[in-house]
């Protein structure tokens, strides 16, 4: 089966199509435990180090059955670094999918407009027939996936799944056959309706947010710190599964929509309306404390943190802001912020 | 007598640019004690739309490099790192959050609460952030117009509905003036300023033209100064006489075989925004008989670059116009076109090399400049050097370092040209 990879700040990337045009949707992530010197050669070293990271594994090659990258809309350090790609990166497709910053109906319109775009080319390059049928039945099988994502997070919520197990499936169903994430789900998921919980319940309940965090170590790392991820708001996380696409609408225009009414990511505007998702989910979940993480020149996370903060001390909910470099050397470092943080709460 | 300078220094003209600039700053002093409507308005936005809805623009990146100019940047960049702001986010930013913190004067880049705020992500994602950030701070509206990003495979179909995007926003931008100030769009209006800025940018392009011949009449000592009424008062009369007498007067430069500089020996090309709290860093070229031509983000701001923009499609269609001209900046262009136009401008304008800047604080234009540089040499063999520095803050800056690349540079150039 060819594969498409997939470069995204947020999750705009509708899999659904290629689904539909049986194509394995790859997700692409950041591996802090490699050197990045032939993507420092194309940008310069003040910027985001996740988006140079994995430009580095694309120089150096990706898995040879991927033929092409579609590169969505996010920050000005990822989409600028599409052009790169297109000059060095030697893949047989190439789309750059305008995700739309705003979230009005002029932003719906252009976002199925470049979406329809996108099946056009993919039609074109790979000689597949996308048709509505077939996007309708790859909505059914990812919103079926969705389902079983939200079913098993709530075992997360009860403390009896952790967090970094969590986190590594959410991160497999975006780099596998979506037939075979179908099946891991519903096996975790039948495991754990006979788990009791072995988490301390004294763990501190924490809605981690922030940048992009792909690294499943960071995870645990947090975890031996006695942190539970107990909700957040990320695209490796609760963002990938928010709710469903709607099943009965245009298969366009219901894709489009389903990543248009989202809570919105650090990247699009308004940014600050984050602020009323945390605040719901800090308070529905009964929080002890909100960890915000920017990965290192992390633009748009860097922008909005003196409002988080200043909104969250008024509301007397403790808030952490880490900026983190991209490599596991730096989590150690950080311990002793975490840990203060774990004391205060 | 011929009025020409014959010392290879400023134009005359220029020198009225700080009336210019007066005329400006007292349109926004006479709107706030008339009590109408102001905006902010970011870099690369239709300003041309406020000043037709008779709303006076403010841009507080205009206001930023002024802070910049007066050694004052440093200071307010501080006050908005002890706010919670990075040092890694954009040093106009910063300096605009600090002079707000500070009530600062206008004349030292402090700016006034506006109506609202007008920004786009034509250049930056941070031209959005910062306006969400100041319009919270401020209690404000604020309106964003999203352009697509075009990267280099980007096609014309594309292109179609890029445009129609923008344009819909920018009818809902007249629509969100209307409903806040009570002015309806009047066509008539919109139409004469969409010809004053067609007409003001034309003739920067014209002195640009110019500066095509050897010995180059006109220096980075005008036009970095002069390009602020491209930025705050496309639309409006008085600027394009000025520009008009800057024009006459290099043309005359030209006429007479006189150029800004004594001897030129080298011509240069610069990418990016220059620092502007060291203006006088340039000077430093002269001692290398070194001259710059032509600086691509002063250029980009003439913004009718797109011959597919006639004057007849301007008065006709303003605001598919303004679509059309944001998808063709010279600023933000895809790294293909970036290239092609280079290579262009280098043999248009007789380049011996280019100094791009690798700026700190713009991440979009700094992008791809490796890239830029390795292909114009492989491919055209055209040298570049990349400096690292910062527009605003002078912090970031190690002059000497800096000064010691360009040595080198120009070594390399001596060296070529004696080939």
């Amino acid at each position: 089966m060819v594969k498409i990879a997939y470069f995204d700040a947020c999750i705009e990337t509708p899999e659904e199509i290629l689904v539909a045009a049986d194509i394995t949707p790859i997700r692409l992530f950041g591996n802090p435990m490699i050197g990045i010197d032939e993507a420092n050669e194309h940008i310069p070293p003040n910027h985001c180090v996740w988006a140079r990271n994995i430009l580095q594994q694309a120089l150096k090659g990706l898995s040879q059955d991927i033929k092409g990258i579609i590169a969505t809309h996010g920050c000005d350090c990822t989409n600028r670094e599409f052009d790169i790609w297109l000059e060095s990166v030697n893949l047989e497709f190439f789309y750059f999918l305008n995700a739309p910053l705003k979230r009005d109906n002029a932003a719906l319109k252009f976002f199925m407009d470049d979406i329809k775009e996108l099946i056009i080319q993919l039609e074109d390059k790979f000689n597949v027939n996308i048709t509505t049928e077939k996007i309708n039945r790859a909505i059914k099988e990812m919103n079926y996936i969705r389902d079983l994502l939200r079913e098993i997070s709530k075992y997360r919520e009860r403390m009896i799944l952790s967090s970094s197990i969590f986190h590594d499936l959410v991160k497999n169903v975006q780099q596998m056959e979506k037939d075979k994430a179908k099946e891991m789900l519903e096996s975790k998921l039948n495991e754990l309706k006979t788990t009791k919980s072995s988490l301390d319940k004294k763990m501190k309940k924490i809605l981690l947010t922030g940048s992009v965090i792909d690294d499943t170590e960071f995870i645990k790392f947090l975890e031996n710190l006695k942190y539970h991820i107990i909700i957040d708001d990320l695209c490796i996380g609760t963002k990938y599964f928010w709710n469903n696409v709607d099943e009965t609408d245009d298969p366009i225009r219901a894709l489009a929509k389903y990543h248009l009414n989202k809570p919105i990511y650090s990247t699009k505007f308004p940014s600050y309306e984050r602020f009323k998702t945390l605040k719901t989910l800090a308070e529905q979940y009964n929080v002890d404390g909100i960890i915000n993480i920017a990965q290192k020149f992390c633009e748009p996370v860097l922008y909005s943190h003196p409002y988080f903060s200043k909104k969250f001390r008024e509301l007397g909910i403790p808030y952490l802001f880490v900026e983190m470099e991209y490599n596991r050397e730096s989590y150690r470092q950080l311990t002793t912020r975490f840990e203060a943080f774990a004391e205060m709460i | 007598m011929s009025k020409v300078k014959t010392d290879g220094k400023m134009l005359n003209a220029t020198n009225k640019l700080k009336n210019e600039m007066g005329r400006h700053y007292l349109a926004i002093e006479q709107a706030y004690r008339e009590g109408k409507p102001t905006a902010w308005a970011t870099a690369g936005t239709p300003v041309e739309l406020l000043y037709a809805m008779d709303v006076q623009p403010m841009l507080p990146e205009n206001s930023a490099t002024v802070s910049a100019a007066l050694s004052k940047s440093q200071n307010f960049i501080e006050l908005a790192e002890d706010e919670g702001f990075s040092y890694d986010l954009c040093s106009y930013f910063k300096t605009n959050v600090g002079a707000v913190l500070s009530n600062a004067e206008m004349n030292v880049g402090g700016t006034r609460k506006p109506t609202f705020m007008l920004s786009s992500d034509v250049i930056c994602d941070t031209h959005v952030n910062w306006f969400q950030v100041q319009a919270e701070r401020l209690n404000v509206p604020h309106f964003t117009i999203d352009v697509p990003h075009v990267v280099s495979n980007t096609t014309n179909r594309q292109r179609d509905y890029f445009k129609k995007y923008i344009a819909e926003q920018l009818w809902e931008l007249l629509d969100f003036i209307t409903e806040l100030t009570g002015t309806e769009y009047n066509p008539e209006k919109g139409y004469k300023i969409a010809l004053n800025s067609y007409e003001l940018g034309k003739i920067w392009q014209d002195i640009y033209e110019l500066r095509k011949n050897i010995p180059c009449p006109v220096s980075t000592r005008d036009t970095f100064g002069g390009l602020f009424p491209l930025f705050t008062m496309p639309g409006l009369k008085s600027p394009i006489r000025l520009y008009k007498k800057m024009y006459e007067e290099a043309k005359e430069r030209v006429d007479n075989g006189i150029g800004a500089l004594k001897q030129e020996d080298f011509r240069l090309a610069f990418m990016g925004i220059p620092f502007w709290y060291n203006l006088r860093f340039f000077s430093n070229l002269e001692k290398w008989n070194a001259i710059i031509v032509f600086e691509t983000y002063v250029y980009a701001f003439s913004k009718f670059a797109n011959p597919n923009i006639t004057k007849e499609i301007v008065i006709n269609y303003p605001i598919e116009t303004m679509a059309e001209l944001a998808l063709s900046f010279w600023y933000i262009y895809d790294l293909k076109t970036r290239f092609e136009k280079l290579k262009e401008t280098v043999k248009d304008w007789k380049i011996d090399g280019i100094i791009m800047h690798d700026n700190l604080s713009c991440r979009p234009n700094a992008c791809g400049m490796y890239d830029l540089k390795r292909k114009l040499m492989e491919e055209s063999d055209i040298p570049s050097l990349v400096i690292t520095s910062d527009m605003n803050d002078p912090r970031k800056m190690n002059e000497t370092q800096v000064l010691n690349q360009i040595e080198s540079f120009m070594e390399i150039l001596r060296k070529r040209k004696k080939r």
